[in-house]
């Protein structure tokens, strides 16, 4: 009884291990150091073309009894991966290859990292979803750590690594109860437990629990804590791949749980969802207003972003249309793309100053225009200001809490409006000191260029935000194949 | 008739349990004979340095730390392998069902995981010194 | 020339986005090349909208025309429909032709830090954004093109201003952006409640609300309200507008005054009055108040101002009053004299603002107790002072009288459909806006002749008695004489423009009529 195997389905997986594995011996034995990330971002490319081709075959492939699926939705995510860890190694290449760190384990990391994401966006049952999920946590925890003779990076390290341990527990606990309660694995299965029979109560403190434990994952209030920290210390590059992939990697698996099999029992997690998407927002926002780090400003906005990202997922059960999760999901990959962005301008300005502090972008406009302007782009964009890709990200949220139309939704949408003002005031107070001060003659400069991979990066980014923003139809789109059965 | 068939399904219960504790007196018996043989057959030179917790010779009192972090990374390493046959086991009691096709992917996994011993190896985390 | 009816509305809006991204291509050294990029720019829309003014039927100024209508966002059904009637033709025009007055004005004159690339670049896309609010018919399009002027104009007035303009742009920004917010929550609200789930102005217009129940469209209409009245600025929403104005550079002031306040009351006239009708009646007594405590609010500190600049923006809130008391009667002849209001305004204080300008560049100063004698040290600059003072405060035969006078006339009969709703007697309400409204115009002749009065007449100050005073220049003239020209056709001849107005503003006048 030979497993039929789509070899087909799983190329990406297939093609991103043989790179780790390659990358790892390669690392063993070459001289030249900049051999793994140039690999590693071959790989990535060529994990990119059987995404795109499982997409223009378009057809459903599940597999292993219907815990692994590659449809449309899994796609679209295994190409936002992909796509973000390639910008992540155009980010890291010089950062890291010029300071003291272990240069070829990073890039095997942080592709066994990306390996778990591209599972985790096929996963649809519940060991799957936590194999998937321990797979990107992992690496990331030495990633965190990487700057190894910087205490604060260790303590990132370590707190990212603690607070990892904790939720991985919670959650693997939940997942037990929930399992334990409806007697499947399979996240269709559950559903149809749900539909079929009433559940207990001890249904909603599994669920609960496994909420919980991704609401850490995804740095939800009040379960943010480790991350300005984590993101503080961690190398810039590191943190941007935090905070957009492995966020991502956690919205996904939340996305799929949800969806799939948590649905029916709306009484269950809507009202966890819905406290963690007003308390994230307004929270987040409320703290990054007083920071003088731009890292950390980054870290909690990224926070209150994803406050904004849970509004669509806290109403999706009294909309009727696919309408609200294609919201999730298009907020997703906007926001992917800005923060990334964001993060990789704070690296090109720290090579030149050597601070994260936010007083030091004071005159960037005169000292260095061509960068001033991507980076407000970015931190504009991230303020939904209309034609940059953001202001789409957050109309798809506002038109979810609408078209559900409860009370409770309505009230979530001005929250979020509110939020919306709030947060443009910390973005544009980055933009205020790039722009309307006058250099700081005391923060020193050097005169380096900003490398060609950096800079490749910003544009591919900046490209994107302006095209998305003009037509956002093109990333709307995606979000209604992701729900639209093949 | 009920009652025998109870007593009989008890008798069974015990007797399975009686193999258990002919097994444990075999191990007990087995560690004493091996253990009595060493007693008999080795020299008996006693010295300050076999007394310590380590044999190896690192210092359980020094500093803050209670052992030394090179074990860490052998637990590590046996860790790996530990696993490793925890999964070989269930493949094995089904190796014939899965045929060619379950050979290569055990091969394909035991690959995998020996590419991390080869990485330990040429970082030189098996030299100890 | 059917090309032309497709495009000239996409041409007028992406013409300067073309511009504004050749001028960035130019490298900043090749100042003149930037320059001439900009104006060149500016021309050939303009040139776009004389061929709309050409084409433009006249004896159907209230149907929509050149209307293009292509697919954009299917997802969430909103279209790239644009399309123009009477209505907006004015204000599109009037635009287009502040944004060459600008481009000129700045030829040699770029307030500090300088940087003429940058600085044009965003006067260009502010057209693009003004432009286009003016031709969107599908609200998402509107709510686009309603934001992309705050960047452009949060960056002119934060790096180009004055001394507090981190405060002033900062708060211009958060104030409408807070109402625009709100706003939005209204377009998709009224997405979800209406029928036919469309963001289709034209059809939402046909609409009008109905099958909405009143509470909702009483909310929805509060959520267009905030978004509008802050950009207006209404009473008690205008706190952001003397910061700016007075902080923001000439260029600034004047494309602010001239056109993006207009973009509230346009908002008024174009979607909160004709989308929610029901709703409009019990706002309307409301939004008269607010107009007229504007007015005398506006004035009174006018006359407490010192600074010429900020005089002219608290006259901003007043003028914006009488345009919103318009409004409010719901009338045809009400609604008439606003759109003839904002035009009027756009000129005069754009003219005022450009004014105020010079004569801070030639005394470094706006503190009119430094300031006098402008008559005798550049009389011809004195004169345009006072012509435009003399438009503002309404003379006839200027063009501020015809946006005053109607409105405050208007008052005096407002729309039989608000009988009953504004306490006893919709009569007796607007009525005694009507005479509150009349002491505003008696309050303006005061304080814009004191302004007059205290910078132009009398002798200059000892400070700057040897001063070497330039009368207007060059580009002064050439920035200036349409806008003065028009100020006195439209001021002797207004049915030029009523004629145009009219017959958009029954179709929304009509709705109130029963």
């Amino acid at each position: 009884m030979n497993p039929t195997i789509d070899y087909h389905a799983l190329a990406p997986e297939i093609v991103l291990t043989v790179t780790v594995a390659v990358c790892l011996l390669v690392d063993l034995v070459a001289r030249r150091s900049e051999l793994v990330p140039r690999l590693a971002s071959l790989g990535v490319l060529g994990a990119i073309v059987p995404v795109i081709t499982l997409s223009v075959d378009g057809a459903n492939r599940t597999m292993f009894g219907g815990t692994y699926e590659v449809d449309n939705y899994a796609l679209v995510f295994k190409g936002l991966f992909l796509i973000v860890a390639y910008l992540t190694i155009l980010v890291s290449f010089h950062y890291i290859g010029e300071g003291d760190y272990y240069r070829g384990e990073f890039y095997v990391l942080l592709l066994t990292s990306v390996l778990g994401m591209t599972v985790m966006a096929s996963a649809r049952d519940l060991v799957t979803i936590f194999v998937a999920l321990e797979t990107i946590t992992i690496p990331t925890f030495a990633l965190a750590a990487w700057r190894k003779h910087d205490t604060k990076s260790n303590e990132a390290g370590l707190k990212y690594f603690l607070i990892g341990v904790i939720s991985t527990a919670v959650m693997l606990y939940g997942m037990s109860v929930v399992y334990g309660v409806s007697g499947a694995n399979k996240l269709v299965g559950i559903r149809e437990y749900l539909v079929d029979t009433n559940e207990p109560a001890l249904f909603a403190v599994g669920v609960f629990l496994t909420l919980v434990g991704f609401a850490f994952k995804v740095s939800a209030v009040p379960f943010h804590f480790w991350a300005p920290d984590t993101y503080e210390g961690a190398p810039t590059p590191v943190t941007a791949f935090l905070s957009v992939a492995s966020k991502a990697g956690g919205f996904v698996a939340l996305i799929t749980i949800v969806n799939i099999a948590f649905f029916p029992s709306k009484g269950s997690w809507q009202p966890v969802i819905f406290v963690l998407a007003a308390a994230s927002m307004t929270l987040g926002n409320l703290a990054a207003l007083r920071q003088t780090n731009i890292v950390r400003m980054l870290a909690y906005s990224s926070v209150a972003q994803g406050g904004f990202m849970l509004v669509p997922l806290a109403v999706a059960a009294d909309v009727s249309s696919n309408s609200a999760w294609e919201g999730v999901v298009v907020y997703l990959l906007i926001y992917a793309g800005m923060n990334l962005g964001a993060f990789a301008a704070v690296i090109a300005v720290a090579r030149r100053t050597g601070s994260a502090e936010i007083s030091s972008y004071a005159g960037l406009g005169r000292t260095d225009p061509a960068l001033a302007v991507m980076m407000t782009i970015f931190l504009f964009s991230l303020a939904g200001i209309p034609f940059l890709a953001g202001w789409f990200a957050k109309l798809v949220m506002f038109r979810a809490a609408f078209d559900s139309g409860t009370t409770g939704a309505v009230i979530l949408g001005v929250v979020a409006a509110i939020n919306a003002v709030i947060a443009f005031f910390y973005y544009a107070g980055v933009g205020r000191q790039m722009w309307f001060r006058e250099p700081d003659p005391a923060v020193e400069r050097t005169a380096v260029p900003t490398p060609l991979t950096l800079n490749a990066a910003m544009l591919i980014v900046t490209v994107g935000v302006l095209a998305l923003g003009v037509y956002p139809q093109a990333i709307a789109r995606l979000g209604e194949l992701a729900f639209t059965p093949g | 008739m009920l009652q025998r068939a109870e007593i009989l399904g008890v008798r069974d219960f015990y007797r399975d349990y009686f193999a258990v504790a002919v097994l444990i007196g075999a191990a007990l018996l087995m560690v004493g004979a091996m253990l009595g043989a060493g007693r008999l057959i080795r020299p008996v030179r006693p010295q300050a340095e076999k007394y310590v917790t380590y044999e190896a010779g690192s210092d359980p009192v020094a500093g803050w730390g209670q052992s030394n972090a090179r074990y860490y990374i052998y637990a590590l390493l046996f860790l790996i392998f530990d696993v490793e046959a925890v999964f070989i086991f269930p493949w094995a009691v089904g190796l014939e069902g899965l045929g060619t096709f379950g050979v290569v992917e055990m091969t394909v996994f035991i690959v995998l995981l020996a590419l991390g011993l080869v990485y330990a190896w040429r970082k030189g985390v098996l030299r100890w010194a | 020339m059917e090309w032309f009816d497709d495009w000239a509305l996409t041409l007028a809006v992406f013409i300067p986005l073309v511009g504004m991204a050749l001028v960035l291509l130019i490298p900043r050294a090749q100042e003149q090349a930037i320059k001439v990029t900009a104006l060149a720019t500016s021309v050939v829309t303009a040139a776009v909208g004389i061929g709309i003014l050409v084409d433009f039927n006249y004896d159907k100024s209230g149907k929509l025309q050149f209307q293009a209508d292509e697919s954009w966002i299917d997802v969430i059904s909103s279209r790239y429909h644009v399309g123009i009637d009477g209505i907006a033709l004015p204000l599109l025009i009037l635009s287009m032709l502040v944004v060459i007055g600008c481009i000129i004005y700045s030829w040699d004159h770029f307030p500090e830090p300088r940087n003429a690339k940058a600085f044009l670049a965003l006067v260009l896309l502010l057209e693009v954004g003004m432009n286009g609010t003016f031709v969107a018919q599908d609200l998402i399009l509107f709510f686009i093109f309603f934001e992309v002027v705050l960047l452009p104009m949060f960056f002119m007035i934060g790096v180009w201003g004055g001394p507090n303009r981190e405060y002033a742009s900062i708060k211009f920004f958060l104030f409408t952006l807070f109402g625009s917010a709100l706003m939005l929550v209204g377009f998709l609200a009224l997405f979800f409640t209406s029928k036919q789930q469309t963001f289709d102005m034209v059809q939402l217009t046909q609409f009008g609300g109905a099958g909405i129940d009143h509470t909702t469209q009483m909310l929805i209409f509060g959520g267009f309200f905030l978004g509008f009245a802050i950009k207006v600025p209404m009473f008690p929403f205008h706190t952001w507008l003397p910061d700016a104005h007075t902080e923001a550079p000439t260029v600034g002031s004047v494309l602010l005054a001239a056109i993006l306040l207009k973009l509230g009351t346009y908002g008024f006239v174009r979607i909160a009055l004709p989308m929610l009708p029901d709703a409009a009646k019990d706002w309307a007594p409301w939004i008269g108040l607010l107009a007229v405590i504007g007015i005398i609010y506006g004035a009174l500190c006018c006359l407490a101002q010192t600074d010429m600049k900020r005089l002219i923006a608290f006259s901003s809130v007043a003028h914006m009053g009488f345009v919103m008391l318009g409004i409010s009667t719901l009338t045809d002849f009400g609604i008439n004299a606003a759109i003839f209001g904002m035009v009027a305004h756009g000129l005069i204080t754009g003219m005022l603002f450009f004014v105020a300008g010079s004569v801070q560049e030639r005394y470094e100063t706006r503190e009119m107790s430094r300031l006098g004698g402008l008559l005798t040290q550049a009389p011809k600059l004195g004169w345009i002072l006072g012509f435009s003072a003399m438009a503002s405060l309404g003379l006839p035969g200027l063009a501020g009288f015809w946006g005053e006078f109607p409105a405050i006339l208007s008052a005096y009969d407002p729309s039989a459909a608000l009988d009953g709703i504004a306490g006893s007697s919709a009569f007796t309400t607007y009525r005694t806006f009507m005479v509150i409204a009349a002491i505003g115009t008696v309050l303006a002749a005061g304080y814009l002749l004191f302004m007059l009065q205290r910078v132009a007449f009398g002798t200059p100050k000892p400070e700057f008695e040897n001063a070497h005073v330039h009368d207007v220049h060059v580009p002064e003239w050439l920035a200036w004489a349409p806008l003065l020209v028009l100020i006195l056709v439209l001021g002797i001849y207004p049915n030029l423009l009523f004629d145009v107005t009219d017959g958009a503003v029954t179709n929304v006048s009509t709705l109130f009529s029963g």
